[in-house]
This record gives C-alpha cells, structure tokens and sequence, in this order.
C-alpha cells in the first residue's frame, strides 16, 4: 500500500496533526480578528518612519542632491547601495514562488507568500532610489521609450542604467502578478468566510469571482507554471543587470567580469536572510509554528550558508585578481582602499568579510541552523553584511580612483539621506504590516497540498481505517454520502 | 525637352474656377466662433466646441498659473539702436587691467554695452597676450554690489557738487596724497599740478607689500632709485632667492611668457633654461623650479653672500647645511657657466640682499642682457622709510589733509594702529577707494573711483611701454575718477579725458594717433637698446658683512607671503578668487599656517609618510589649528602640510582678514597675517627669525579642492597619469616616453608582444576595442598642454569660470567636494616627500572619442560630435551622475543645489547656498553672465565644452568668409588666458593647424593620460622636463 509509506528521512512539512479546516481556520483568524497592541505599535512606527522617509525626500527634492554628501568624486553613495540592497532582498521570494515551485520542493509553501510579498515590498523601496537619486526627478519619465514630441532624442540603450529600468519593471510586474494569481483562491476562502458585506465585497472583488471549480483551479496551476517559468530567468537576470551598472563601467573595483554570479549569489543570500527575519517575526506573532517549522528554518539556513560560501570565494576571486592582473589601480582598490584595515573605509571591508563570510559559516552545524535564535540574529548580521557589500563596491571604488587628484574626502551621510533609507524600512514594514493584517500570510491553498502526504493527522486517520473491519468501514463510507 | 506637369486632380489640370476657388479658401468651413456675445454660449450655434475650448484653456492656464510660474524677465529692445551695438555680437575693447601698480594690457569683450570678459592684448610687447587669475577676475569687480555707488560725508550720501564745495572748505594744512603705485604717466602729472597748489604738501607712495629694499639697494649700487627692467627670456640660468615672479614678485604675468620661452623645448634639439630656486616656504616658482633648496629665511642674506662669493671664484662659507652648500655651488656653477645669460632675483625685503644680488649679478653680467637698467619696471615705487615718516607726521599732528588713492594702510601697514591713530589727527581725510575698505571707514570724504573698465587712463609699467585705458561701459554708479577730482581742487576746467586725450595727442601726432593708440590700446615704441647700467661695488663690503653676521634665527621663522589670487588683500572680495584653489595648497576660502611635513610630525603628530595618519589628514577637512605668536601679537590659523616647505619655517598669507564692508566674499574669510610684519631697518620685512608655534588641539575646516598630491601608491607608480624626466634623461633616452607609452598599451592588443613600439601607438585605437573604428573627417577638435610651459598660475581656471558661467559654490561646499570648475589644476609631488618634485597638470574635459560618459547615460544626454566634442544637453539631462562616477578623469561637475537661481522651484536656495552664492545671482552680479552660455540648473552635470560658443562663432567666421577654418578663428577661453602659451587648440585633421604642428613636433613627449583605458582622449599633454643635476640621473642609470 504505497499510502502508508512514510518517509523517515523527512519530517512532516506541516506539524500538529492539521486538517483542512484547521489549516484554513489558523491562517485565517488573524485577518478576521483584531488586531494586536503590538500589530498597532509597529504599524505606526513604520508609517512614523515611512513619513521622515517622504520629508526626506522632499528636502532632496527641493533643495537638491547637495542634501546629501556625495561630491564630485563619489556620485553614488548610500542612494544606490540601498538600491541594490534592496533589489537584493527582493530576490528570495521569486526564487521560492518560481525555482523551488519547478524543482517541486514542498516546503516552499510555508513561506512562498511571505516570501513573495517580501519581494513586492523590497522591489518597491528599491525602485524608489533610482528615482529620487536623480537630479532631476520631475524629468524621470525621459528614461522610457515612448514615442513622444521631445523632437530625435531617444533613450540610449548602451546605458545599463536604462537596462536597469527594463529589468526592475519587468521583475517587479511578473512578481506582482505571480503573488497575485496565488492569492485568488486564497482571497476566495476569506470572501467566503465573511462576516461583514464590506468584506464580502471587497475580498469577492479580489478573488476576481473565483468559484473552485476543476477548470478555475486547472487553469490557476498552468498559470502558476507559466508565470513560474516566466520568472526563473528574472531570477537571474535582474540582478545580473544591477550587476551590470558597475561591471560595464572602467573604474577599477567595478570593472570586474565576476559581478552578475557574484550579484545573483548575494541577492539570494540576502533575500533569504530577510525571509528568516520576517517569518520567525511572523511564525511567533501569528502563532504559525505548525506552518513555518523548524524544518522551513533549516531548510533556509542550507541555502544561505551556500550563498554565503559563494560570496565568499568571489570576495577572494576578486582579491586574487586584484594581485593578479598585476593592475596597479585595481591593486590599489582591492588590497588598500578594501583589504587594508586601516584604510579610511577598511572597516566596511572588514564588516562586510565578518557579516557575510565568516558568521554564516556556523550553519554547518545543524544544532544552529535549528535554532531560531541564532537564526534570527544572523539573519539580521546577513543583512547588514550585504548592505556593507554594496557600499563597499560603491564608496571604495569610486572615493579613490585613477587620479590621486581627485580622491576624496571622507564620504559619510547626512541626516536627509539616511532618512531615506529610515524611510524605505518604513514603507516596506507598513506595506508587510498591511499584507499581514489584510492577507493571509501563508499559502492556504498551496499549504493543502502538502498537509496530506506528511500530515500526521492524516496518518492518524489512516490507520483507523486499515484498522477497521471491512464491513464498518464501507458502511462508515457509504453513510457519508 | 517639355517640362513635365503633374496634377492632383482634373480641377487643377483644367484649372477650373472651382478648385481655384477652393485653392483660395483652403480652410472651407467658418471657424465656430461664438456668434453672439449676448447669448450665454450654450446657447450659441457651437457651444460643444467653445465648452471645449474654454475647458481646455482654463484647464492650461490654471496648471500653468499653479506649477509652473516663472519670473518674467524682459527683454527690451532699443528705441534707437547703437551704430556700433547689434545685439549678440561682441564687441571688443583695448584697455588696460589696473591695480594699484600691476598693469596689464588687455582687451575687453562687451556683449549688449556690458564687458563680461577679460582677454589678454596680444599686441603689448610686455604682456604678449598673457593675464593672470586677478586679470581675468577683475572684470566681476566691476559689478560687484560691495561698490560705494556715491560719494558720502561721514558716511552720509551727497553729490559730488557738495563734495567738492566741502573738501574745499575743508582742505588744509600740509597735504598729503598717499597712493599705491601710480604707472601712469598722466596720473603723476595730475597729482604734481595738484601738489602744486598746495604749498608744503607732498606725495608718499606706499605699496601693501614693498619692494622698497630693492629700490635703496639700487640706489646704492647702480645709483638708480627704482627697479630695472628683467628679461628672464634672455637667462639660461636663472637663481631665484625667494622671488616668485611667475606668482607675485614684481610683473608676474610678463615675467611668466619671459620664463616659459626659456622652458619650452625643441624636441629635436632640447635645451631649456636652469631654475634653481632657494626658498623657505613652497611658492608657485619654487614649485617650478629646476632646482629648489630649502632655507632659513633668516640665512637669506649668507645665502646671497655665499652664492656671491661662490661667482666671483671663491669658496662657499658660512653655510652649515650640505644640501644647501651643495645647491649653492651648483647656482653658482650654473651661473657662471652662462655668463652673460643668467640672472638672479631676491624676493627679500632686506636692503643687504638686495645689494648682494646686485653684485652678484653684475659679476655673472646679467646687466644689459638679463637685466635692462635703461628701462624701469614701474610696477613698484614704495619706499617705507617715506610711510614710516608720514605715519610720525601724522601722530605728529603735522598732516593737515590726506588724499588715500588706491592705498590702504589701514589694512596693510603692518602698525596698522599706529597709522589709524595718526589718520585721528588728520583733520581733512579723503578717500577715493571703491569701496568702504578699512582705511575708506575711518575717512571723512569717500569719492569713490571708477571701476577701471568704467575709466580712462594710461599706464606705463615698463618705460616706454605705454598701454591705455578707455571705458567699456557707463559708469555703474554716482562715482568719479579720482584724477577728475584733483583737477578740479587744483582749478583745473579740463576733465581728465580731456586732459589725457590733450597729453596724447601731442605726443602721437593728433587725433589719428590717439584713436590708433586707443584701438590697439597700446604704444607699439621700437625697444631702446639694453642698457648694463654702472654698477658701484662701494656698499658690498658692508652688505657681505652685515648678511653674514645676520642674528640666526629662532626655533621657528615665519615668511608671510602673497598667494597668487588674493595677492595683498585686493582679491579677497572676489568670490572667483577665493575660489580659486590656490597653486600650492590648493586650498580656497582660508589662509592658514604652511608647515613642513617634518615640522608636521613633531608639532601636529601627523606623519604624512604614515599611511593611516596621511589618509586621516588628508579624508577629513577639518585641519589641527595653530597658535603662531610673534612679538607678543599671537593668531589662531589651521595648519595645512604643504611638502617643500623647511622643516623650521612656516608661511601665512597676507590678504585675508578683510573688512566684511567690501563684500560678502571676503567677510569672515581667514584672518589679517600684515601685523606680523615689522619694520626692520628701514623697510617692512615680511619674514620673522623667530617666532613661537603651538597647536591648539583644535580643528578648523580649511577647503581643499586636492587631498592627495602623489601619483605613486604601494601599488605601483601610477605613470599613466603623469609623466616626468630630466633634461639629461630625455637627451640620454629621448624615446623613453614613447616605450612607456608603448608598453602600456602593449597588452590591450592581441599579438602586441610582436608588435614594436610604433605599431602597438598606431595599432592601439583599432586594436584595443571590438567596436569598428570610424574615420573623422572634417573638424576634429584637439587640444594639447605643454606641461613644461604651464606653471599652474590658475590663470586659466578664472578665464574658463568667467567664460563659462560656472557657478561660485562657497567654502561650505567646496569642503564637500562640490565645486564646479571646468577646469582644474592638478598639483602632484614626486620623489623626496621633504622637499619634492613639483608637477601642474590642468585637467579639463579630455573629450574622449570613445568617451565612457557617453555610453552609460540612460536618455543620452551627454554625446559625441562629429567634431570630436564630449557635448552635454543640460534639458536632456536628469542627473543620474553615472557619467560622473564613469569618467576616469572626474571632470564632471554635478549642480547639487540650486547655485544660479536657475531652476523653477522657488525658496529653495537655503541651506547649502550661502551668502556669497546668492551674491552672485544678484542682478548687479549676473551682469557678468556670458549671454552665449547656458546658466545651468539645479540637478544637472555640466563639464568643460572646449568653449563650443566660441568653436560655433570661429566656424560662422570662416563660413561667412568662405574659407577653412584657421586657428586664429578659434581661442578657447583657457589658451587665450595662459601667460606662457601652455595650451594649443584647434583642428587636429588640418594639417596646417598649430596642434597638428605641436603633435608632430613633440613625438617623444606625447602622452594621453590614462591612455590604456582606451577611452581615446583628445588632450594631448607634453611631459614635463625638469632641468635639474644631471650628475644625479648618472647615478640613478649606474
């Protein structure tokens, strides 16, 4: 009977003996109860945020870039390290909804939701920095290529940065439409819980009149795989393009054909590192510890000391280079303006070393990859070794480059700019805060699927049956019908 | 063959009247109007139409009215338009840059009856063509809103008229005019008619920084009371103790273009002049010296006495220091060898050095050939002991009026309190300075003076070299020329243009001559023949022996200096020249105390050969403050580490610590270093044997435009950037160059291992990329920099921001590394970090034909010409600044906040923009706007353009001639600025064209910076050859 087969290499994907009404009843109760003290105050310290984040803005926007302390040397500093940062995180989500959806890894469904959203929201704070960047914001719109009256000029398409616009459209839209179509059925279980006519409207206007019907849900899984299929290449690619803005370019430190799998391996790393942050955060508050399991934890830890592992060896792929070309201003940024501790930005080397090398090395043990503690506080360490990535790929290259002439002072932020970045936290935690509150957090479709082949429940069930005597069992079926 | 006719339809085949008809009225149906005003217009025959209509204006005019509300600024055109004015053609003026005594010829560009522009005269035969960084600032003086706009009484406003009744009443007593140095000809008649009125009165000249040690030394040796013409050209050794004469010493824009025709070299014959330069505090000349040697200034004169001695065949004594001993034998050396064509010059205010000199360069016959003792330089005419006794007279009480022309003692004098005591007694004071200056404050009479573009003149800084002025434009303001002024107290009916006109006339041969004199703006005189002068050996002795037996020096010595924009204080209130990075320092917006890095790592703790503590100093602005005590009088002032500098020297610069009365530039801006100054024997000596120096452990932000100065790092010499040789090393191996070159770019080119030298230079553009290469017909726009030649004057820097509109940003954000020139000047240092190499590289935009900018810009603002232009379209741009970041060289400058007023957004120029930058959207200020130029706004790029207005204007020229463009069709603003002709531009593709010349001639020399990155810049630089021991370079080949 291959039903009683049980796997004793894999534990249940879904703990507590769940069944199908439970699981819709656990994911569901947060969007139809209250919502927590704890939900409103860090709800309103992110709109807080988000708000010092828009005056932020406006003061670069009115009074200039010259808010900020970049000059004549270094043209991007925290701007477009938060940018790519950003970009980065949003790269987890698509890779659980789209890769693990193909390689058919059943655990992605605790956490592809969250995941996706995560990737939505971090796409959105990192679209933000390309934009207000500019010196000219109200021009922006120049940088798409409509036919339009402003007489022969075009968009120049040898830019990266324009490819960047295509690259970052283009993945936000697919991921938005990917999250979407998985959450119709979902939307559907909710418009048909309702309580209230609001709700009975606004989520049945959601699920787009989803009914459950064989043909909805045949036609939901083809679009899945399509939009999956879709994205898989995104995966790739949007950050290879990030990549692409400093490899194309000539200053030594970007100039390095190593970017795009450095990139892609980085964006995964750090993408999966806010996954751990955000859904140890939201396991424990919504009490999903049945659905987001250790197993999902460890499951994510694997990944991260991959990806971190290959950061690692393209860190001293690039030191190795920086010796071997025998290139002396390459030479210079790696092994002094980088490498050198004592070099006014030796200290975000090393940071970033310690961050993303060195700490997500003890994964290696399974204790701590088990270990939500350890986890969450590395998840966090991650982060902020990607973000010192990023600036330092950015900052050291640019402050001391070809001319000694023009090397320059020491570039730290002001206020307004770091506001922005405050601000870009404050978008994405009201827009996850909304997302958790409105939505249901974990895929209550998709979870289903799982729940019966690892469901001890389900194994539970199963016994009684095979223990039962033929003739009650087939009167027990035959009554319930 | 019959004309073949088309047609469109039988109607207009035939002809026929209706489509003849329909031809006619070619809009058929009547425009729906509204037909009747009295109806509502709904009610009318076309109301959908009209509601449209005035929907869609409504709509347009309240989004325009809302957002988009700009200042109307309008244009009105003349009534009657000027014979010789048409709008958007320039006009050009020969006139003559006065101040105080610098002269130098110029030529004024006037667009719409306002001079914006500052040109050299080519036709002065002392000049040539060349300005400095002042000359071409001068010209935003002239709309500076500092400017006294009418004559005052007690600081009260009143008309000239009143003015003149109550400085007659009021003047008595014994008179005294006391002027800066006067070149003018009929100026000093003026005032000796004046005089002449007034019994018992006189004339004291006083100069801020005198030379008046120089004029007693002649008087003793050559019986000359005033200073000889120099002639650096005609010197193949040249030994300068202290003298920066292509920065502040005496005529420097003339002695510039002297000293660079001694530098520059014939490739295939080279050999260059030799410039040992002894000096205690780095200086631009030092800089460019062959040869430099670090002193005391206290053992300036048993330097004078030991090279003396050394001449006339003697030994060197008295001279502890081996370096030094051995630097002088070798000026000594170097200058008997070119017996005949050598010259040494002293910047010491001491008269025993002075006259040291003089006997040193009688004995190595500098007279008649390096020095003209038939001609004066009149650029200087103080004489201390002259102030020194005036100020007695004053305190005395025996000044009855004072007349203050040009001269500000009150800033100046180094007992400033002793002269602003006597000015107290003074009853009748009168100034005529421009602005309410220190002195002017403390005057009862302010009538102030034109600017000189406003006035007319005549100067005469070499004798019979006579350059005039004329005005460029109506006076500004209710001001007078000071001349008018004194022939009217002296009863004379003539004004002074009368008067001057009358002078000439004579003289040239009537109005013909005179109109001929002003066009050229000079007097072309054929050269009187070189005068040796008679030299008398009578005081010597003593000299020798009073610099010899000089007190040595303290701990530490001070030298007070001129920096080569503010000079003695008269550029401090000019926000271009405060902007400009000085030279040396490259610092702006601050004088500050030089230290040596030895004096450094004692003082400051600051090791500069430490990398962590060089990188510390250098990343961050805020400089350790020192305490510098001198005579009881102390002053707070940063340290800034300036290598080349002795070890028990320091350096302040005079000029700062102006008045806040004559303009927002210069208020606040550093601090007053002339009360330093004493008065040693009979002259103001500018340098202090001991002085005390402590650091106050605390910081001040001084704003550097360069904080690393060397091109070689631990991981390699970075060569690419700059390139460097002796003399002797170019002779020995005159392709070196080339190799390097060739080697550099060997490994960009597959098979370039097999390839020689020549084919790798040739090869390179097609071979280092995987694009195709194009061919450039027609104009390809070219410029070269002889590195040999420029002398980092900073000359060009100002041209180009004048030319250019490029905005004033304020020390605030220059210490942010927001300034925005065009244009910069790279100082870089090589070997011995104690007393090292110096190098200027001006670094503009090097219009690269495969320009990493370009590419990387996502909506194209910024392109390639056919002509080999880098150009910028500030509409298209949005400032992403990936160009910026993308351009190896950095010469992108990026517009961080609304500096020009330029942009749409009201109120927003706070904050980053101060006071100084909003002077200069002033409408007075933007008066000196280059019409021809886009002001830029706020979150744009901008970079130099190779002045593509003037390129435009240079090809319309020749069009319209219809002829080939040649080079003198062309100038760009910095080559026409530049005192020694450093930089040649134009049409690389002609072959006829000076840069096309230059190429060819200078095969070995030749370099792109950064040439291997295959960007394919189209600045060429020649390498700098530095005439120094060649004895030195054998050791280095063995």
């Amino acid at each position: 009977m291959h039903l009683k087969y049980e796997s004793q290499l894999r534990e249940p994907l879904v703990s507590g003996n769940k069944n199908y009404r439970q699981v819709t009843e656990d994911i569901v109760r947060p969007i139809e109860a209250k919502p927590t003290r704890l939900w409103y105050v860090g709800f309103f310290i992110a709109v807080a945020l988000l708000l010092f984040g828009v005056y932020s803005v406006y003061r670069e926007v009115t009074y200039g870039i010259g808010e900020w302390n970049l000059n004549k040397t270094v043209g991007w500093g925290w701007d477009i390290t938060n940018f790519v940062w950003w970009v980065g995180i949003g790269h987890a989500g698509t890779l659980i909804s789209a890769i693990l959806l193909l390689f058919r890894q059943g655990w992605r469904t605790g956490v592809n939701r969250a995941a996706e959203a995560m990737t939505i929201f971090a796409v959105m704070c990192a679209g933000q920095f390309p934009i207000f960047h500019m010196g000219r914001v109200w021009m922006a719109f120049f940088v798409l290529p409509y036919p339009n009256t402003r007489g022969p000029l075009w968009v120049n398409f040898n830019s990266p940065l324009l490819w960047d616009v295509f690259a970052i459209s283009t993945y936000f839209t697919v991921s938005l439409l990917f999250w979407y179509s998985g959450l119709i059925p979902d939307f559907a279980t909710v418009r048909d819980r309702a309580f209230t006519k609001l709700r009975k409207r606004l989520y049945g206007l959601a699920s787009f009149g989803w009914t459950g019907s064989t043909k909805h849900w045949q036609r939901h899984e083809s679009l899945s795989l399509v939009l999956a299929g879709l994205s898989t290449p995104l995966v790739l690619s949007v950050h290879t393009i990030v990549s692409f803005d400093f490899a194309t370019s000539v200053i030594p430190g970007w100039h390095t054909t190593i970017f795009p799998p450095y990139f892609v391996a980085g964006a995964i790393f750090s993408g999966f590192a806010m996954v751990q942050t955000l859904m140890i955060i939201v396991r424990k508050v919504f009490a999903m510890e049945d659905y987001v399991t250790l197993g999902h934890i460890e499951a994510m830890n694997k990944v991260i000391v991959l990806t971190g592992s290959i950061v690692g060896i393209a860190y001293l792929t690039e030191l190795f280079m920086g010796w071997y070309s025998q290139n002396k201003f390459e030479g210079y940024t790696f092994w002094y303006s980088r490498a050198y501790l004592f070099s006014p930005y030796g200290w975000s080397y090393w940071g970033m070393m310690a961050c993303n090398v060195l700490s997500p090395q003890i994964f290696w043990s399974r204790k701590m990859r088990r270990n939500v503690f350890v986890t969450f506080f590395m998840s966090i360490i991650v982060n902020i070794g990607m973000w010192f990535e990023r600036f330092v790929i950015i900052v050291t290259s640019l402050y001391r480059d070809y001319l000694p002439s023009s090397w320059s002072v020491y570039y730290s932020p002001t206020i307004w700019e770091m506001g922005f970045y405050a601000g870009t936290f404050g978008l994405f935690f009201t827009c996850f805060f909304l997302f958790a509150k409105y939505f249901p957090v974990i895929a209550i479709a998709e979870i289903k699927y799982v729940l019966k082949t690892t469901g001890d429940g389900y194994k539970d069930q199963m016994s009684a049956i095979e223990a039962q005597p033929l003739e009650a069992f087939v009167k027990d079926q035959t009554h319930h019908h | 063959m019959e004309q073949k006719k088309y047609w469109q339809s039988f109607g207009e085949k035939n002809q026929s009247a209706a489509y003849n008809q329909d031809v006619k009225d070619e809009f058929k149906e009547e425009l729906p109007f509204v037909e009747d005003e009295s109806k509502s217009f709904l009610e009318t025959a076309a109301p959908r139409r009209d509601f449209l209509k005035y929907v869609g204006f409504s709509t347009a005019a309240a989004a325009v009215a809302a957002s988009c509300e700009m200042p109307i600024k309008k244009a009105i055109p003349f009534a009657n338009k000027p014979e010789d004015i048409v709008p958007g053609i320039a006009n050009y003026y020969a006139t003559t840059y006065v101040q105080d005594g610098d002269v130098v010829s110029v030529v004024a560009k006037v667009r719409d009856g306002r001079p914006i522009k500052i040109e050299g005269n080519d036709l002065s035969p002392v000049t040539k063509g060349g300005t400095s960084a002042r000359v071409q600032a001068s010209v935003l003086d002239l709309y500076d809103t500092a400017r006294l706009r009418f004559p005052t009484i007690d600081g009260k406003e009143v008309t000239f008229e009143a003015a003149d009744k109550a400085v007659a009443a009021a003047m008595g007593g014994n008179v005294v005019v006391v002027s800066s140095t006067i070149t003018s000809p009929t100026s000093k008649e003026v005032i000796a008619q004046f005089l002449a009125k007034y019994p018992g009165s006189k004339h004291v000249t006083y100069d801020a920084v005198s030379y008046s040690a120089l004029i007693e030394a002649n008087t003793a040796t050559n019986g000359v009371a005033a200073i000889p013409d120099y002639h650096f050209e005609n010197a193949k050794a040249i030994v300068s103790l202290g003298a920066d004469f292509l920065g502040t010493w005496l005529s420097p824009v003339a002695f510039s273009k002297q000293y660079a025709a001694g530098k520059k070299i014939n490739e295939k014959n080279p050999s260059m002049s030799k410039h040992i330069h002894f000096e205690s505090v780095a200086s631009l000349t030092g800089s460019n010296a062959d040869e430099k040697y670090l002193h005391r200034p206290s053992e300036t004169g048993a330097i004078a006495a030991a090279l003396l001695s050394a001449v006339t065949g003697g030994s060197v004594t008295g001279i502890s220091d081996a370096t030094l001993k051995a630097g002088i034998q070798n000026a000594a050396k170097a200058l008997v060898e070119n017996k005949g064509a050598a010259l040494v010059v002293a910047g010491s205010n001491d008269v025993n050095v002075q006259i040291i000199v003089n006997a040193i360069n009688n004995a190595v016959g500098a007279g008649g050939s390096t020095i003209n003792w038939a001609a004066r330089n009149n650029t200087r005419a103080g004489v201390d002991a002259n102030f020194v006794q005036l100020v007695k007279d004053m305190n005395a009480g025996s000044v009855g009026t004072l007349i203050l022309v040009g001269a500000n003692p009150a800033y100046s004098w180094h007992d400033a309190a002793g002269f602003t005591a006597g000015l107290a007694k003074v009853k009748t004071t009168i100034s005529f300075a421009t602005k309410q200056d220190e002195t002017a404050v403390l005057c009862k009479f302010v009538l102030p003076d034109h600017h000189y573009l406003e006035s007319w003149g005549d100067a005469e800084a070499i004798s019979g070299n006579v350059s005039f002025i004329q005005p460029t434009i109506y006076p500004l303001f209710k001001t007078r020329q000071w001349q008018d002024s004194l022939l009217k107290w002296s009863g004379n009916t003539s004004d002074y243009l009368a008067y001057l006109k009358s002078y000439w006339s004579t003289k040239l041969g009537g109005d013909a001559g005179w109109d001929k004199a002003l066009q050229d703006g000079v007097l072309a005189t054929t050269p009187a023949a070189f005068s040796a002068g008679s030299f008398s050996s009578a005081a010597v002795a003593n000299a020798v022996s009073a610099a010899t037996s000089a007190k040595k020096g303290g701990a530490i010595e001070l030298v007070l200096y001129e920096k080569v924009g503010i000079g003695a204080g008269q550029g401090a209130s000019n926000p271009w020249l405060q902007e400009l990075p000085d030279p040396v320092t490259r610092a702006t917006w601050d004088n500050y105390v030089i230290v040596s890095p030895a004096l450094a790592r004692t003082l400051l703790k600051i090791d500069l050969n430490n990398g962590g503590q060089a990188d510390a100093y250098e990343v961050n602005p805020p400089k350790p403050v020192v305490k510098v005590t001198v005579g009881g009088k102390s002053i707070e002032l940063p340290a800034l580490i300036i290598p080349g500098t002795h070890p028990e020297t320091i350096g302040i610069a005079v000029g700062y610590g102006r008045s806040e009365n004559i303009g927002k530039a210069a208020n606040g801006v550093g601090k007053n270093a002339f009360a330093l100054a004493s008065l040693q024997g009979n002259n103001v000596s500018f340098t202090n044997s001991s002085v005390e120096i402590v650091a106050t452990g605390e910081k001040y932000p001084v704003a550097l435009t360069q904080t690393h100065s060397r091109y070689d790092t631990a991981q390699g010499n970075r060569t690419e950037v700059m390139k460097e040789l002796t003399l002797a090393e170019y002779k020995h191996h005159p392709t070196e160059i080339r190799e390097e070159r060739a080697d550099e770019l060997r490994g960009q080119i597959s098979g370039g291992e097999k390839l020689n030298d020549e084919e790798v230079l040739q090869k390179f553009e097609g071979a280092g990329t995987i694009y195709p290469v194009y061919d450039r017909p027609g104009i390809k726009w070219g410029m070269s920099v002889d590195l040999n030649a420029c002398t980092g004057c900073g000359a060009c820097v100002v041209a180009c921001n004048a030319e250019n509109n490029v905005s004033v940003v304020g020390k605030p954000e220059v210490l942010r590394g927001h300034e925005m020139h065009w244009l910069r000047i790279d100082r870089y240092y090589s070997g011995d970090m104690d007393n090292p190499n110096v190098v200027f590289q001006p670094l503009m935009c090097q219009h690269c034909d495969n320009a990493p900018c370009e590419n990387v810009c996502p909506v194209a603002a910024t392109n390639h010409s056919s002509e080999g232009l880098n150009q910028m379209t500030y509409n298209r741009c949005i400032g992403t600044r990936y160009c910026a970041n993308n351009c190896p060289y950095k010469v992108r400058r990026f517009n961080w906040a609304d500096y020009t007023g330029a942009d749409s957004f009201g109120d927003n120029q706070t904050g980053h923009v101060n006071d100084v930058v909003l002077n200069m959207g002033d409408d007075l200020t933007r008066m000196v706007l280059n019409p021809d130029v886009t002001v830029r706004s706020r979150g744009v790029i901008e970079k130099c353009s190779f002045c593509v207005q003037r390129l435009q204007e240079g090809k319309l020229k020749a069009k319209k001639d219809s002829r080939p463009l040649e080079d003198t069709d062309v100038k760009v603003a910095c080559q026409q600025a530049c005192p020694t002709e450093a930089i040649t531009f134009g049409n690389a593709n002609s072959k006829h064209s000076a840069i096309t010349k230059v190429r060819l001639d200078n095969p070995n020399r030749s370099f792109y910076v950064l040439e291997q990155l295959h960007v394919l810049p189209g600045v060429t630089y020649l390498a700098k050859v530095r005439n120094s021991d060649e004895k030195e370079v054998e050791e280095k080949k063995a």
